[in-house]
C-alpha cells in the first residue's frame, strides 16, 4: 500500500509541469554570466597566471591527464566563451550544452590550486542543463525549428535546478556547524577587521560581536535560504536577502564572479509567470512565433529513461559525496582528506609553510626553494593541503631523478596554523613522501591535530 | 502563512543577535580601536622606525665617508684606525634598517648594494683595475657595500702595516683608494635617493595604503620584514656559516660570516639586528613604544584558541629567547663556530620557530593576501 502510493506520487509528480519560461530565461542567464565570467578571468590575465606560465601542474586523482596545453590553452576557453554565448542564444544546444561542460570541467580540473567551490557548482549546472529543453522557447533553434515549440515542459526539469541551489546552500550551511564557527566566530573575527578600514562599517568589523553575527547569520542564512526561496510566500523577501547578503561578501571577500552567479541562479526560484514577463521583453527579438502555447515538452522514451536514471544518480552522489569525510579519521579542516567538493566554503583560515628536503644514497641532499617549481599560488595552497604535498613530493622526485640522483628520497618539514592555533607539522617529516601513492585510503603520514573542532 | 514564516525568520534573527550577545568575549582585550587603525600604525613605522632609523644611519654613513675621504688622502695608522671606528658604526647601524626593504629601498633594491656577503675577492681586485667598474649588476653585489669595506679595511693583510702598505703601494695604491672612495659614493648616493624619496611624498603614500591585500603596506611590511629575518638574520648570519641550514649540508662555512674580517663584532651586528626587529615588531623606538605588530595583534585579539595564550607574547618571547642565546655566544663569532658549534645552531634552531611564528601565525592572523585571485577560503 504505502509503496504503491509512493510510487503513485513519485508518478503524479513528474507528470506535472510548469512554465518553460523559467528554464528558458536561466539558459540565457547561465549562458550570459558564464560568458562574462570567463571573459573577466581572460581580461584579468589569470590564464597566463595560473595555466601558462607555471612549471608545474596539481592534478586531481584519476584526472592527472587534464593538463593546460601551452597556448592552445587559450582555445579551450575560447571555446567555453564560445559555448557560453551559444547556450545564451539557444543555438545547436545539446551540442552546447555538452561543449560547455567539457570544456569548462576541464579548465577546473587543469590545477588543483584554483579549486573554487564556485566552479564545482557551474561544472554541476552546466551538466543538468544538458539534459533539460531549455532551448525549447526563444531560442535560434526553436526559431529554426518551430517543432520544438512547446509552452509547458515537466516540472521536474526546473526543479532539478532548485534542489541543485538548495543542497550548495544547505550543505554550506551544515558545514558552518561547527565549534570553531559558532561558538568561536573563527575565521570571522580573523577575517572581519582585515577590511576596518571601509568606509561606514569599518569600525563595526573589529567588533568580536560583529564576528559572531556574521557567523551565525551566515549559517542560519545557508541553511534556511533555499528552503525560503523554494515556498511562494517568502520567496520575496528571501530573494531580497540572497542580493543583499551575497553582495555584502562581495564587498568584503575576494571571490570574484560567485555573489553575482548566486543572485542569478536564486531567480529560477520564481514562478512560471514572472519569467513569462521577463520573456516578453526579449520576444521580439526572436520574432515571436510561439503563439500555440498548448503544447508540452515530452522528453522521447529512451532519453526520458536515461535522464531519470542519470539524475537520481546524480543526486545521490551530491547528497552523500559531503559526507564522506567520516570514512577518514582524523579532523578534516586538518587532514583535508574530502573536504573538496563538499560546500565547504569561506570556512576556515589555513595557512602554511613547507619546506622540502630531497637526498639520494650518496649523500646528496639539499633543500628546495619552492619558488623554482611553484608559483605564489600554488606554493600557498600547497602547504596547508596534504594531498598536494604529496603531488609536489612526486614533483620533486621526477625532477631529482631526471638529474641523476639516485632513487631521491623526499622529507617535508611543514607548519601550518589553522583558525588562530598555533602552527605545528602537518605531515610527518620522518616520511619518505617519494614512496607515498596518492589514493583515497587514509594518509597515514598527515600529523594529528593537538584540538578537536566539534560539528559538521 | 507568510506572516508565520516571516515572524520565524525574525525570531532566528533576534536568537541570533542574543546567542551572538551572550558570546561577547567577557575576555574582552583592553584594545581599543586605535590599535587597529593600520594608518596610525603606518603612520608610526614611517615617522618613528623608518625614517629616524636612516637619518641616524645616514649620520653614522656620513661619518664613514669623511673617515674614507681622510684616509685616501692620507693613509695612515691614524686614519686606518678611524675608518674601522667609522665602518663599525655605520655597519652596526645599518642592522636597524635593513629590514625596511618596502617602497624606495625596495625598489632601488638597497640590501643588494651594501650587504650581499661573503665579499667577491678576486671581483673586487678586477673592479679595482678597472677606470670605472660595473657596479650595478647582480654579480656585482659581493664586490661592494660593507662586505667590500670589511675586507678592504680590514682584509687585505694581516696586520695594519700590511694593510697600509696595500694602499702605500707605488703601483696600484691610488687605484685601490680611488675604489673605496667609489663604493663609499654609490652608497651615499643610493642612500641620499632613498632618504629623498621618503621625505618627499613617499611617507605620505606608504600611510595611505591602509589595506592588507598585495600592494598596500602593511602586507609589503609584513613580507619584508619575516623575509629580512629569515633569509638575512636566521640564514645569512647564523645558518650559513654554522651550516646549520640544510643548503650546506652540514658543513660549516666560517668564511661566509659577516664580518668575515673584523669577526670581533660579528656578534654584535646579530644582537643589533635581532634587536631592531624586536623593537620594530613591540613598537619601541626612541621615542617611546607607539602602534606596532604587537598592538595590532592584541587589537584583533590574535590568541591561540586552544591555549588562550596571545601571539604577540609567544612571537616576544621567542626574540628575548634569540637574543639571550645570541649574548651567550662568543663575542667572535668565528671563535664561536670554531670551538662549539653546536651553540650556533641552537640559535639557528631558536630563530627558525620564530620565522614561523612571523611568517606563519603572525601573517595568518593578520590574514595578509599574497594573490589578486578569487578565493573562497580554501
Amino acid at each position: 500500500m504505502m509503496v504503491t502510493n509512493l510510487k503513485g506520487s513519485i508518478f503524479h509528480y513528474l507528470s506535472q509541469t510548469s512554465s518553460a519560461a523559467s528554464l528558458v530565461v536561466f539558459r540565457m542567464m547561465f549562458g550570459l554570466l558564464m560568458v562574462l565570467s570567463i571573459a573577466r578571468f581572460w581580461a584579468k590575465g589569470w590564464i597566463e597566471e595560473l595555466y601558462l606560465n607555471p612549471s608545474y601542474h596539481f592534478t586531481f586523482y584519476g584526472f592527472e591527464w587534464v593538463r593546460p596545453f601551452g597556448s592552445f590553452t587559450y582555445l579551450i576557453f575560447a571555446g567555453a566563451i564560445l559555448f557560453g554565448l551559444m547556450i545564451t542564444l539557444g543555438l545547436w544546444y545539446r551540442l552546447a550544452s555538452v561543449g560547455f561542460f567539457l570544456t569548462f570541467t576541464y579548465i577546473e580540473l587543469m590545477d588543483k590550486s584554483t579549486y573554487l567551490n564556485h566552479y564545482y557548482f557551474i561544472s554541476l549546472i552546466s551538466f543538468l542543463m544538458i539534459f533539460l529543453p531549455a532551448n525549447c522557447l526563444y531560442s535560434l533553434d526553436a526559431k529554426n525549428n518551430p517543432n520544438l515549440q512547446v509552452a509547458r515542459i515537466p516540472r521536474w526539469t526546473i526543479d532539478c535546478l532548485k534542489l541543485m541551489v538548495l543542497i550548495l546552500y544547505f550543505y554550506a550551511g551544515l558545514a558552518k556547524i561547527n565549534s570553531d564557527w559558532l561558538l568561536k566566530a573563527l575565521p570571522m573575527r580573523i577575517w572581519l577587521p582585515a577590511n576596518n578600514h571601509l568606509p561606514w562599517i569599518g569600525s563595526l568589523l573589529n567588533l568580536s560581536w560583529v564576528a559572531f553575527l556574521f557567523s551565525w547569520i551566515g549559517c542560519l542564512y545557508d541553511l534556511s535560504i533555499g528552503f525560503l526561496l523554494w515556498k511562494k510566500d517568502t520567496r520575496g523577501i528571501a530573494y531580497l536577502l540572497v542580493v543583499l547578503f551575497h553582495l555584502m561578501t562581495a564587498v568584503l571577500f575576494p571571490i570574484g564572479m560567485f555573489p553575482y552567479i548566486m543572485i542569478g541562479t536564486g531567480l529560477i526560484f520564481f514562478s512560471g509567470s514572472f519569467h513569462e514577463k521577463i520573456v516578453q521583453k526579449i520576444k521580439t527579438f526572436f520574432g515571436g512565433k510561439a503563439r500555440r502555447f498548448d503544447r508540452v515538452f515530452q522528453y522521447p522514451p529512451f532519453a526520458y529513461k536515461m535522464t531519470l536514471t542519470v539524475f537520481t544518480l546524480f543526486f545521490a552522489l551530491q547528497l552523500t559525496l559531503p559526507f564522506r569525510y567520516m570514512l577518514h579519521p582524523g579532523e578534516l579542516f586538518w587532514t583535508e582528506q574530502g573536504y573538496r567538493f563538499s560546500w565547504r566554503v569561506m570556512l576556515m583560515e589555513k595557512s602554511g609553510e613547507a619546506t622540502f628536503l630531497v637526498k639520494d644514497r650518496q649523500g646528496k641532499l639539499l633543500e628546495v626553494n619552492n619558488k623554482d617549481f611553484l608559483t605564489p599560488l600554488q606554493e600557498k595552497m600547497m602547504a596547508t593541503q596534504p594531498d598536494m604535498i604529496l603531488e609536489y613530493a612526486h614533483i620533486l622526485r621526477d625532477h631529482y631523478k631526471d638529474l641523476g640522483w639516485e632513487n631521491p628520497e623526499v622529507y617535508a618539514d611543514t607548519y601550518v596554523s589553522l583558525n588562530g592555533r598555533r602552527g605545528k607539522a602537518l605531515v610527518d617529516p620522518q616520511v619518505n613522501l617519494a614512496l607515498e601513492k596518492e589514493s583515497f585510503k587514509n594518509k597515514y603520514w598527515i600529523e594529528n591535530w593537538d584540538d578537536e573542532i566539534k560539528g559538521f | 502563512m507568510k506572516n508565520q514564516f516571516l515572524k520565524s525568520f525574525l525570531f532566528i534573527l533576534a536568537l541570533s543577535f542574543l546567542f551572538s550577545a551572550c558570546m561577547e568575549d567577557s575576555e574582552k582585550d583592553d584594545s581599543t580601536d586605535s590599535n587597529l587603525d593600520r594608518q596610525v600604525l603606518l603612520t608610526n613605522w614611517a615617522d618613528s622606525f623608518i625614517i629616524p632609523g636612516y637619518e641616524r644611519f645616514d649620520q653614522k654613513f656620513q661619518q664613514l665617508k669623511i673617515e674614507t675621504g681622510d684616509f685616501q688622502q692620507d693613509p695612515t695608522a691614524q686614519n686606518l684606525q678611524d675608518l674601522r671606528d667609522a665602518l663599525k658604526a655605520s655597519y652596526t647601524s645599518w642592522q636597524e634598517i635593513e629590514m625596511f626593504e618596502v617602497g624606495p629601498a625596495e625598489q632601488v633594491t638597497l640590501r643588494n648594494f651594501f650587504n650581499i656577503y661573503p665579499a667577491d675577492i678576486e671581483g673586487i681586485s678586477a673592479n679595482i683595475s678597472e677606470e670605472s667598474p660595473i657596479l650595478n649588476l647582480p654579480s656585482s653585489y659581493s664586490r661592494q657595500g660593507f662586505p667590500a669595506l670589511d675586507y678592504l679595511v680590514n682584509g687585505v693583510g694581516a696586520e695594519d702595516e700590511d694593510i697600509l702598505g696595500f694602499y702605500q703601494d707605488d703601483l696600484k695604491g691610488e687605484q685601490r683608494l680611488d675604489y673605496l672612495m667609489t663604493l663609499v659614493g654609490r652608497m651615499n648616493e643610493l642612500l641620499s635617493q632613498v632618504i629623498s624619496t621618503w621625505k618627499s611624498g613617499y611617507r605620505e603614500e606608504f600611510i595611505s595604503k591602509t589595506g592588507l591585500d598585495i600592494g598596500s603596506s602593511m602586507g609589503g611590511m609584513v613580507n619584508a620584514f619575516t623575509l629580512y629575518y629569515e633569509r638575512h638574520v636566521r640564514t645569512g648570519k647564523i645558518g650559513i656559516p654554522s651550516g646549520a641550514t640544510i643548503a650546506t649540508g652540514g658543513n660549516v662555512n666560517p668564511e661566509k660570516l659577516e664580518s668575515f674580517y673584523y669577526p670581533s663584532i660579528s656578534r654584535e651586528l646579530a644582537i643589533t639586528a635581532n634587536q631592531a626587529s624586536m623593537d620594530f615588531f613591540l613598537g619601541k623606538s626612541s621615542t617611546g613604544t607607539g602602534a606596532s605588530f604587537k598592538s595590532y595583534l592584541d587589537g584583533i585579539g590574535a590568541k591561540d584558541p586552544s591555549s588562550g595564550t596571545l601571539l604577540s607574547s609567544d612571537i616576544q618571547s621567542q626574540f628575548e629567547l634569540v637574543q639571550s642565546k645570541l649574548k651567550s655566544l662568543d663575542p667572535n663569532l668565528l671563535d664561536q663556530i670554531n670551538s662549539d658549534n653546536s651553540s650556533m645552531i641552537d640559535v639557528h634552531t631558536e630563530m627558525q620557530k620564530l620565522v614561523r611564528l612571523l611568517k606563519v601565525d603572525m601573517s595568518s592572523a593578520m590574514s595578509i593576501t599574497i594573490t589578486y585571485t578569487d578565493n573562497d577560503g580554501d
